[in-house]
């Protein structure tokens, strides 16, 4: 079995082909991804390439493999507002993803795993507690900037159904994943000695330990049929408790501030995508019925409150 | 004179405590801090006792079990809704936690959203009532909407027509309903007029002209009514009907609760509203 893994560099992924080898001894792994591929996680049957995310390397790759799996893990970052990366990230987003769709499609593999996000929903005032698999997608409403997240989802949505019979495809959109090995800006903002907390509003977070999504990225394959999950734990906590969980001092603001001060920022290029202020203000807390009625109460090792515990380890 | 008393003291800890075994975590999805919810009860109690002095007619018709409570919109701003709260955890002889479901528009709103939260108040969103009545929760609902605070002053009492969503839920989760009426607070602000048309220009869902900025210590009556339960065999024709039914028996309590409400400066604020009145309906006949 071959399974070709997209974003093979960043954290999520090299658990995920740990997992996979733990499990497998003799699975095959191509890691394929834009960044360097030194320093991972080597073992037999393990094989990375560097390329460009481009039609041509990828048509070569699924000319010359056969993949059984295909995991999609690829996302570019939010945190560049240059009008080349919005493009280039929009390129990638919609044209990219689509073009290994239709790679995937005609290829003939078997299982595919995509990994969304929650911040599809968007952090909006009217969000209602637990929002289901079904709810809209209203993010890029609200910020223009997510509409690359929303495309790449409603993309492959669209591509599930349409061969709901031929392939097995998952659609996986977990809340905030958090650990020492992903490199994030949650995680990034949760593990500095201080950070920027709203004096004016109190949003509540889930968080998902890495170990647990990478362990549910493995699972996906298995155990899950075609349909789209969100990914969470059953506990939330406030922006205030996981602080005092991480031991982070918060540096109390109005949000109004927030957006003044984040302004300041973009000028020196520190600044923090406005979308993930939105979430400062607002709770965006996703329902994980679904993906509880496949695998059981018990899917995740680590709560909420156990994987910010576990961001100190570092 | 707006000091907390020992008893409201101690009756306030005894509360949050009986709260901390149904939430051990002290918080909940909505946004329920209990610690949060304790140090706003002590500061706001005085105001209910000596300001506000709310008295709860018909406290003992209230049962320790789920309600989805109904009750006219009035005073401009959702006071109403702080002090229904207030009295049923106050007042009432079991611990009764009562979510009021607010306006999209207050969700909105900077530390007023973060304090109303705490205190238990919820987005007035379909999915987030169902799931607190499916928790076996109370819901607050005016089925009145904004129309309901938005009045102009001679307009004040004039019940608006109630939606049918609060009955529709009740039905589904075989919850009782439980009807009440709030005397009192439009004399908040006594004299108000509404810009609607620059409201909507700024994108508010209304804009209250009032003499006063702060509200007036209008002496605040909640009249409880009769519970209704709706059949688990509901159709169009009763549901309208026993909205209509619900509605009546509102209306009826704001009559009496009118005619034994308490004075408050009427010497000057019932010429001043007769004139307002008259001249009203000189330009909307």
């Amino acid at each position: 079995m071959k399974i070709l893994i997209i974003g093979a560099s960043g954290g999520l992924a090299q658990i995920l082909i740990q997992i996979l080898k733990s499990n497998e001894p003799d699975i095959q792994v191509l890691g394929i991804d834009n960044r360097s591929c030194e320093n991972l996680f080597r073992a037999p049957g393990i094989e990375y390439i560097q390329m460009k995310y481009t039609r041509g390397n990828f048509e070569n790759l699924f000319r010359h493999h056969e993949f059984n799996t295909v995991y999609h893990l690829a996302r570019q970052t939010h945190t560049s507002h240059t009008n080349s990366i919005i493009t280039q990230r929009m390129d990638f987003a919609m044209l990219g993803t689509a073009r290994i769709l239709e790679l995937c499609e005609l290829s003939g593999i078997q299982n595919l795993v995509f990994l969304s996000t929650f911040h599809v929903y968007g952090a909006l005032s009217d969000n209602p507690v637990f929002i289901s698999e079904n709810a809209p997608l209203r993010a890029s409403l609200q910020f223009p900037e997510l509409r690359d997240v929303v495309e790449m989802d409603q993309l492959c949505e669209a591509w599930m159904w349409k061969n709901q019979g031929k392939i097995k495809t998952v659609l996986l959109r977990p809340c905030n994943i958090i650990g020492t090995q992903v490199n994030n800006t949650m995680t990034r903002y949760l593990s500095g000695p201080i950070s920027v907390s709203p004096m004016d509003y109190s949003p509540h977070f889930q968080f998902l330990h890495e170990f647990d999504m990478a362990n549910i990225l493995y699972r996906s394959m298995k155990e899950l049929p075609t349909g789209i999950y969100n990914i969470a734990a059953d506990d939330f906590v406030s922006l205030e408790e996981a602080f005092k969980i991480t031991k982070t001092r918060p540096l109390r603001i109005p949000m109004s501030m927030a957006a003044i001060l984040n302004y300041g920022l973009k000028q020196v290029k520190l600044d923090l995508p406005d979308y993930l202020i939105s979430y400062l203000r607002y709770s965006c807390l996703i329902s994980n019925g679904a993906i509880k009625k496949v695998l059981g109460d018990n899917f995740l090792r680590f709560s909420t409150r156990d994987a910010l515990g576990a961001i100190r380890l570092k | 004179m707006l000091a907390l008393s020992n008893t409201d003291k101690k009756k306030i800890e005894r509360i949050i405590r009986t709260m901390k075994k149904e939430y051990p975590e002290g918080t909940d999805p909505w946004g329920l801090n209990l610690e949060l919810a304790e140090k706003t009860l002590k500061f706001l109690t005085p105001l209910y006792r000596s300001y506000f002095k709310v008295r709860l007619i018909g406290a003992e018709k209230i049962q320790n079990k789920s309600y989805v409570v109904i009750s006219n919109h009035s005073g401009q701003i959702p006071i109403d809704a702080i002090l229904i709260s207030m009295a049923f955890l106050l007042d009432v002889e079991s611990t009764h936690l009562i979510r009021p479901m607010v306006e999209k528009f207050m969700a909105t709103l900077p530390f007023i959203n973060k304090y109303a939260s705490a205190l238990g108040a919820v987005l007035g969103d379909r999915q987030n009532a169902h799931y607190l009545l499916e928790r076996k929760q109370s819901i607050l609902v005016f089925p009145e909407g904004v129309k309901g605070i938005t009045k102009n002053s001679p307009d004040f009492y004039k019940v608006q027509d109630f939606t049918q969503g609060f009955y529709r839920m009740a039905a589904t989760h075989q919850t009782a309903i439980l009807p009440l009426a709030v005397i009192g607070a439009e004399e908040m602000y006594p004299f108000v007029i509404h810009a609607s048309g620059l409201g909507k220009w700024m994108g508010l869902p209304s804009l209250p002209l009032s003499l006063n900025l702060l509200p007036l210590p209008s002496p605040i009556d909640i009249y409880i009514g009769d519970e209704f339960t709706p059949s688990d065999k509901e159709n169009e024709k009763s549901i309208q009907h026993n909205v209509f039914l619900i509605e009546q028996q509102i209306k009826k309590m704001i009559l009496l609760g009118l005619a034994k409400r308490r004075p408050f400066f009427d010497f000057i604020r019932k010429p001043i509203s007769h004139f307002i009145i008259k001249e009203f309906r000189k330009k909307k006949p």
